[in-house]
């Protein structure tokens, strides 16, 4: 290690290229069915459209999401010193669930048609809406409590989102228990993690709100190193340790917000990618951020491929959530077992 | 006139509402060129004033400047470019590397992606080296020995390249060879005109290292003045609660201090 920090994280991304290369390549060949590139790429139809309005944003939309997802992990990890800290810690999926099953109870209703008027201006389902604002209000109030004499407690917080989300899952538990089956269906496969086809605005938007979080974490990337020094020894290194927190905190939710908004709840990645990605290069978040934002992109993308392959042999395609921990845990501990 | 690296006027502070005074009304200047050496008791507020000293802490009246600079007004990361802590707890268990550490001394001087530059990391080198850690530098710093890491967390102080150092208990982990290598290493410092506030334990070797001693008993001064003056048997046996004895060393004629132990 004795490269610099900027050398250092010019060869993981250099490293980690490929990868994503390889992930975006599986990911658009891949699917229900077999797809003739050549015509494809000719603009012969129907294979066209298949590539260029069903896979190609699919493939967007995990490598956002994947990326969203990793650098959020990254960050909460090192706010709370904890590695077991993943991106819906603070009450975000706790929040979203409440949101989206509470507007799958209310669909129909007079609320549900408002709810559906209101999101479908903004290219979004009223789920979704209600997913995020959900997150959102669960975000606020973690905050809040979590602060006491006039600062952030990590310790605190986090016992916050804790209790707050075992508290959500009791909700989303009691409206499943008075919701038609096929509704709860839907509540369970959302909360699972499912990717989907989202508008172009839509990718847009949440691809900028990914990079713009992506980039203040990178460049916090050395403070947030300085942090696990502890509050006080960030501070005699000059950090403002109460306003790099709340910083990283808000840009890691904007992030985790934007995930939740397009696939629901997809779990392992966060948590585990930023580890994969620590075991390979090291603990400074200099290399760290950026490097688990390509990993996650590259995971996610091959993981939701794998996800769609599945569908010719079970007819169905599985949640991109469950497809995570059961591509990701054996490919964990490999890579645990390898390096230590 | 070159102003003081550090000037603390009348100072108090308490941890909460509730407690007693931590440092009542204390204050304390070290100029270039001198080590000062901050002993007392058990909960005599050294620590507590080795805080405020570095900006760390705000006390609730009396001021603190740096190089002249209200400390609580200068921007945080100037202040870590004129004084540079090293506190009793450092964490034990950081996953980064010895150099790596090292180099976190360089943060107050970096800019807004916290980039190295060669020189940073030549500095970070000699830091090492200073602290007789170089060859520990690749090393995990969870992996090392807790002398090993002192040496290590010494090595970022001196890597932050401020005029004054403030280190609390430096030499609690370190043995003998090295304790005489992080005196004379703070004292080539002073040299050159940079200075010290060293929170010492070891009477004798608060001796021998510092310039200037102060005495804190209760988070009040006792005593202060160069360590032959304050290192007196009753003037310690009064601050210790007990009976302390106090000889010259044969061959430096340094105090040497001892508590009488009865048996």
């Amino acid at each position: 290690m004795k490269r610099s920090a900027a050398v250092r994280a010019a060869i993981a991304l250099l490293a980690l290229a490929p990868l994503v290369a390889i992930a975006v390549g599986v990911g658009l060949s891949l699917g229900a069915g077999t797809l003739p590139w050549t015509a494809a790429l000719h603009g012969i139809e129907p294979d066209a459209t298949v590539l260029f309005r069903l896979r190609v944003p699919r493939v967007v939309l995990a490598a956002i999401v994947g990326a969203g997802l990793s650098v959020a992990g990254v960050a909460l990890q090192a706010l709370l010193r904890n590695p077991l800290a993943d991106p819906f810690i603070f009450g975000l999926s706790g929040g979203a669930a409440i949101g989206a099953a509470l507007s799958v109870a209310v669909t129909g209703t007079a609320l549900g048609v408002a709810g559906a008027s209101a999101a479908g201006w903004i290219g979004l389902l009223p789920t979704q809406l209600a997913a995020i604002l959900g997150s959102l209000a669960a975000a606020v109030l973690v905050f809040t409590l979590g602060r006491a004499r006039g600062r952030l407690h990590p310790e605190r917080a986090l016992l916050v989102g804790v209790v707050f989300n075992s508290f959500a899952s009791a909700v989303v538990i009691a409206l499943e228990s008075v919701l038609a089956p096929e509704k709860t269906q839907a509540v369970l496969l959302w909360l699972a993690g499912t990717l989907g086809y989202e508008p172009e605005g839509v990718l847009v938007a949440a691809g900028a709100v990914v990079l713009v979080a992506a980039a203040i974490l990178t460049a916090l990337a050395g403070r947030l190193n300085l942090l696990a020094l502890g509050d006080e020894g960030a501070a005699a290194l000059g950090v403002d340790v109460e306003a790099t927190r709340l910083l990283a905190f808000f840009a890691a939710s904007a992030a985790v917000g934007a995930a939740v908004a397009l696939t629901g709840l997809v779990g392992f990645v966060g948590l585990v990618v930023p580890h994969a990605v620590r075991l390979v290069a090291g603990p400074d978040h200099r290399v760290v951020l950026p490097a688990s934002a390509l990993g996650g992109a590259a995971f996610l993308v091959l993981a939701d491929a794998i996800a769609r392959a599945l569908f010719r042999g079970l007819g169905t395609e599985p949640p991109v959530g469950a497809v995570t921990a059961l591509l990701g845990a054996p490919l964990f501990v490999l890579l645990l077992r390898r390096r230590t | 006139m070159t102003a003081p690296l550090l000037a603390i006027e009348s100072v108090r502070y308490r941890h909460d509402a509730q407690s007693p005074e931590a440092v009542a009304g204390v204050s304390l200047r070290v100029d270039p060129g001198e080590v000062v050496g901050l002993i007392g008791p058990n909960a005599a507020g050294k620590s507590t004033l080795a805080r405020i000293a570095c900006g760390l802490l705000r006390p609730a009246a009396g001021s603190v400047q740096l190089r002249g600079d209200d400390a609580f007004a200068l921007p945080r990361r100037e202040r870590a470019r004129r004084v540079a802590f090293l506190s009793q707890d450092e964490p034990a268990d950081l996953p980064f590397t010895a150099r790596e550490v090292a180099l976190m001394g360089r943060a107050p001087h970096l800019g807004l992606w916290a980039l190295e530059a060669p020189g940073d990391r030549a500095l970070a080198e000699a830091a090492l080296a200073e602290a007789d850690a170089l060859d520990l530098a690749g090393r995990p710093v969870a992996q090392l020995s807790g002398g090993e890491r002192q040496r290590v967390f010494l090595a970022r102080a001196f890597a932050q390249d401020a005029a004054l150092l403030v280190l609390d208990e430096p030499t609690g982990a370190l043995d003998l060879a090295h304790q005489v290598l992080l005196v004379r290493a703070v004292r080539r410092r002073a040299q050159s005109g940079r200075g010290a506030l060293l929170v010492l334990h070891d009477l004798a070797l608060a001796g021998a290292a510092c310039d200037r001693l102060v005495l804190l008993r209760a988070g009040r001064l006792l005593a202060e003045g160069p360590p032959l003056e304050v290192l007196r048997p009753e003037l310690l046996g009064e601050a210790y609660g007990t009976e302390v004895d106090v000889v010259p060393d044969p061959a430096t004629g340094q105090p040497l201090v001892a508590p009488r132990i009865r048996r």
